[in-house]
């Protein structure tokens, strides 16, 4: 398919780089290590994996150019002939074949050396004779060094070529040089096409776009022709006679009235005349330039009557200026109807519109009586359309007092504000006054409002709205708030005497501790229950049966008598506070504890003793080749 | 201008940045240390064609320099007498080439028939058979071992076909089998590739020569019709000998040098 971009074409490198981005990819994209002790299948395997890998490598770059570079046989006939007049066919056709016979010898000489090296039997052999087929490899490349360059230079000014669609709807503009067809097309389109007093300042094909009746058009401008014969046009010109031939464009015939770009007017018919076989089936207007130096009507009889022979023969001719800019938007309007009713016929005779036609048919309801029933328009829209046409200004805007005014122009939106008094229309507000904000005091009735709210307040306390209600309590209610009150005491008087207290020990919650029956008779009696004589309590005699289970132990021989043990256990202090003095040499000990355990448990040991790694060969340490250099560890 | 091309484009419009000049000059002067400071850091293989290419560089930058030094004087050479001159007493001596011719001649023809002629390389390492001939086990149990593969290049004549499997000693593999050959010429200075006629000696041994093995050092006869040598009789010499010179086997081609 047709690229008319080409600018996704692979840069071509030079020989010297193709070469040194292959092997050094061999070498860094194949295994590199080998010894003379592997067994024989193992090393030529080595070797002929590099052989082929250079091989792909060449073959599929050198691929890549040969598809990418486009076939001149594949492209529109107008990019085939414009990349003749540029890069000649013939070289360029030479340069891809021998691109061509590269990668084939390639190919060949890969081949021949894996062949050979079924038979090596030795280390030696086999690497010397990868080198000698990489080194081959490479030399038919060096060969191609001047292929290569010639190809880069296609590629380059392919990718700049300007993207003319050569099947849309286009306007082409020629002329002799000087007469005005890049300021035509600068006025018609965005292009920023370079206009200056020397002739070919346009040097190659430019296009730029416009809009009429909402379709994207293409203004293709060339550089000026000169009158002489085909054979001797050189290559700038030749663009300019590619695109008359080529594209199916409405033709603007740009002469220049004045004389000004150096050619009479003779001249110009005369060129006019001998490229008319060129403008053959492509709509066709004359547009005289420079209109505002002279008019047609000024000029001489003989080239007055040059113009009204054109009229005759039925070619519009349309006087413009480019500089004035009259005349433009007609020729643009001219030109674009002509062309869409030459494009529409030729659709026409086609087959393609059969298809479309069969398929469309305009349903005509049919007439019940004889009462007229027209289109109904509102007024409205006709009133606007007939605005549009017209062109009256409207009412005047902001933006045109912008731009007219340029740097002066400050926004004042408070002339629209519609105040009684005109007058105070640009006075300055103040903000503040005397220590109020003003705005607070907008409201006209504001102390109206005031007023009337503190009555309204005075009134809701009167009637009691405010009062809280004690005396609809009854007794049940107060006591029970004298009693939330004393448990509320209580509770905070609790929780104040445990915190103070002097736990040796992580804070146990209180369910763990057993709860002693001195304890429990003395709270319970401070509350005022009657706990005297509680013997027989399910608590005590619970405890009485507790103790007798558990009470029984095994004695044993080599056990010390109870007595010594539980005086031992009972003098010999435990471990973390033995030997110590005071409570800040404690605090010292009990931090040199946790130091220790802090890498402990930061890498998730269990505890000193534990010495299990987890991950003995880690793939971020010991993967990958070795650069250069010695290592003694990994 | 072209229209795509942008940035040239604004340069012819707008001109360049106010310090370009200064940036560019600056930039251009640090190229010097950035180009020492690769110099001195590169390391591994890039090293090693950075530095093959920059001596390469450096060479030609002395040429230059020498050139340009040895416009600046003329040296006068009073010894040397220009070529071509001869003094009188010699001018009538031109018979004499011709003889030499002659006699050159009818040398070599008594060489050739005593097998004796100058060759390039003299004197070769000869190759032992268990370098050029690999044992082939064959048999039910692999253990007849009367047969032998060459394991170097070899060549076999046009007409050559294979005696029956079953019987054949010698196996000369279809891939070592080679016909061409790239013969120097060692006066000329250039190389041609020229098909072989045959192999006609064989320095380490006649059973080589005999199954065609070609090895550094073997005499080769080759096809020189391509270089259109003609005798003084006017007969066009289509048959000469060469003299291999590198191991086929390592290289893949054969390379020979021509013995005139």
């Amino acid at each position: 398919m047709a690229l008319y971009n080409f600018k996704k074409i692979m840069v071509v490198p030079t020989a010297k780089d193709f070469i040194d981005i292959t092997l050094s990819k061999t070498q860094r994209k194949t295994p590199t290590v080998v010894h003379k002790h592997y067994q024989i299948h193992r090393i030529r395997h080595f070797y002929m994996r590099k052989v082929k890998f250079t091989q792909q490598n060449y073959h599929d770059r050198l691929s890549q150019i040969l598809t990418d570079f486009p076939k001149l046989d594949d492209i529109h006939p107008f990019y085939a002939d414009l990349m003749n007049v540029l890069y000649d066919k013939d070289h360029y056709k030479l340069a891809l074949g021998q691109i061509n016979i590269a990668k084939n010898l390639i190919d060949n000489v890969a081949k021949d050396y894996v062949r050979l090296m079924k038979y090596g039997d030795s280390l030696y052999r086999c690497k010397q004779l990868k080198r000698a087929a990489l080194g081959r490899m490479c030399t038919i490349l060096k060969r191609q060094k001047s292929s290569l360059e010639y190809l880069e230079q296609v590629r380059q000014h392919l990718s700049r070529l300007p993207s003319i669609d050569p099947n849309t709807r286009t306007l082409l503009l020629c002329g002799y040089p000087n007469v005005g067809k890049s300021s035509f097309i600068n006025k018609v389109t965005r292009a920023d096409v370079d206009v200056q007093p020397y002739a070919f300042t346009t040097k190659s094909l430019f296009v730029g776009h416009m809009d009429y009746r909402y379709l994207r058009w293409q203004v293709v401008d060339t550089p000026g022709i000169l009158d002489h014969p085909l054979e001797e046009r050189n290559t700038i010109e030749m663009q300019a006679i590619t695109a008359l031939a080529h594209l199916r464009a409405a033709v603007l015939y740009v002469m220049d009235v004045s004389e000004q770009c150096g050619h009479t007017l003779q001249e110009q018919l005369e060129l006019f005349n001998s490229i008319r076989p060129l403008f053959a089936n492509k709509p066709l207007i004359v547009v005289a330039n420079k209109c505002d130096v002279k008019k047609i009507t000024e000029l001489s009889e003989e080239n007055q009557k040059i113009f009204a022979d054109l009229t005759a023969e039925g070619i519009p001719v349309i006087e413009t200026s480019t500089l004035t800019e009259e005349g433009v938007m007609q020729v643009k309007t001219e030109a674009c109807d002509r062309l869409l009713a030459d494009r529409v016929e030729n659709k026409m005779k086609g087959k393609k519109v059969h298809d479309v036609l069969n398929r469309l048919h305009l349903a005509m309801p049919a007439k019940r009586d004889d009462k007229e029933r027209p289109p109904f328009i509102p007024e409205g829209a006709l009133i606007r359309k007939r605005a549009m046409e017209v062109d009256a200004p409207k009412r005047r805007l902001e933006r045109d007092l912008e731009v007219e005014l340029g740097d002066d122009y400050i926004l004042d939106l408070q002339k629209y504000w519609d105040l009684m008094n005109e007058e105070e229309k640009h006075d300055r507000v103040p903000e503040v006054w005397e220590g109020h904000n003003i705005a607070d005091y907008i409201d006209p009735d504001i102390m109206k409002k005031l007023e009337d709210l503190e009555k309204e307040e005075e009134l809701k306390e009167r009637a009691g709205e405010y009062d809280s209600d004690d005396e609809s309590e009854d007794e049940d209610m107060q006591e029970i708030r004298v009693l939330a009150k004393q448990i509320r005491e209580k509770k905070q008087l609790l929780i104040v005497q445990s915190k103070d207290k002097d736990v040796h020990g992580p804070r146990m919650p209180r369910t763990t501790t057993k709860v002693e029956r001195k304890k429990l008779e003395k709270e319970m009696g401070e509350l005022g229950l009657d706990m005297n004589d509680k013997d027989d309590s399910h608590y005590a005699q619970q405890a009485r049966r507790s103790r007798s289970i558990t009470k029984k132990r095994k004695r044993e021989a080599s056990a010390p008598p109870t007595s010594k043990t539980r005086s031992q256990s009972a003098s010999r202090p435990p471990r973390d506070q033995s030997g110590i003095r005071d409570p800040k040499m404690a605090k010292k000990a009990k931090k040199m504890m946790k130091n220790s355990q802090k890498d402990m448990n930061r890498q998730g040991k269990k505890g000193e003793a534990d010495r299990h790694v987890f991950d003995l060969k880690p793939k971020h340490l010991l993967a990958g080749k070795r650069k250069s250099g010695t290592n003694d560890y990994r | 201008m072209p229209q795509n091309e942008h940035i040239e484009l604004h340069r012819k419009r707008h001109g360049q940045r106010l310090d370009h000049h200064e940036r560019k000059r600056k930039k251009e002067s640090r190229e010097v240390h950035e180009r020492s400071h690769k110099a001195k850091k590169l390391i591994g293989l890039k090293a090693k064609l950075y530095h093959k290419q920059r001596h390469a560089e450096k060479i030609q930058m002395k040429k230059t320099l020498k050139m340009h030094e040895q416009r600046k004087t003329k040296q006068k050479n009073d010894d040397k007498t220009p070529e071509g001159a001869v003094p009188a007493y010699l001018l009538d001596r031109e018979g004499q080439s011709r003889a030499k011719v002659l006699s050159n001649m009818i040398k070599q023809k008594r060489k050739e028939k005593a097998g004796k002629w100058e060759v390039p390389l003299p004197k070769v390492r000869a190759q032992g058979e268990t370098e050029v001939l690999k044992v082939i086990k064959t048999g039910k149990r692999q253990k007849k071992a009367w047969k032998r593969m060459v394991t170097k290049v070899c060549f076999v004549g046009d007409g050559f076909t294979r005696k029956p499997p079953k019987y054949e000693r010698f196996i000369r593999p279809m891939g070592l089998r080679f016909k061409k050959a790239h013969v120097t010429h060692p006066e000329l200075k250039a190389t041609f590739c020229l098909p072989i006629l045959g192999v006609k000696k064989n320095p380490s041994s006649p059973l080589y020569t005999s199954l065609g093995v070609i090895t550094k050092g073997t005499v080769v006869e080759v096809n020189v019709s391509e270089l259109g040598l003609v005798t003084q009789g006017g007969k066009v010499i289509w048959g000469k000998y060469a003299q291999v010179t590198n191991n086929p086997e390592n290289d893949g081609c054969i390379n020979a040098v021509l013995l005139v």
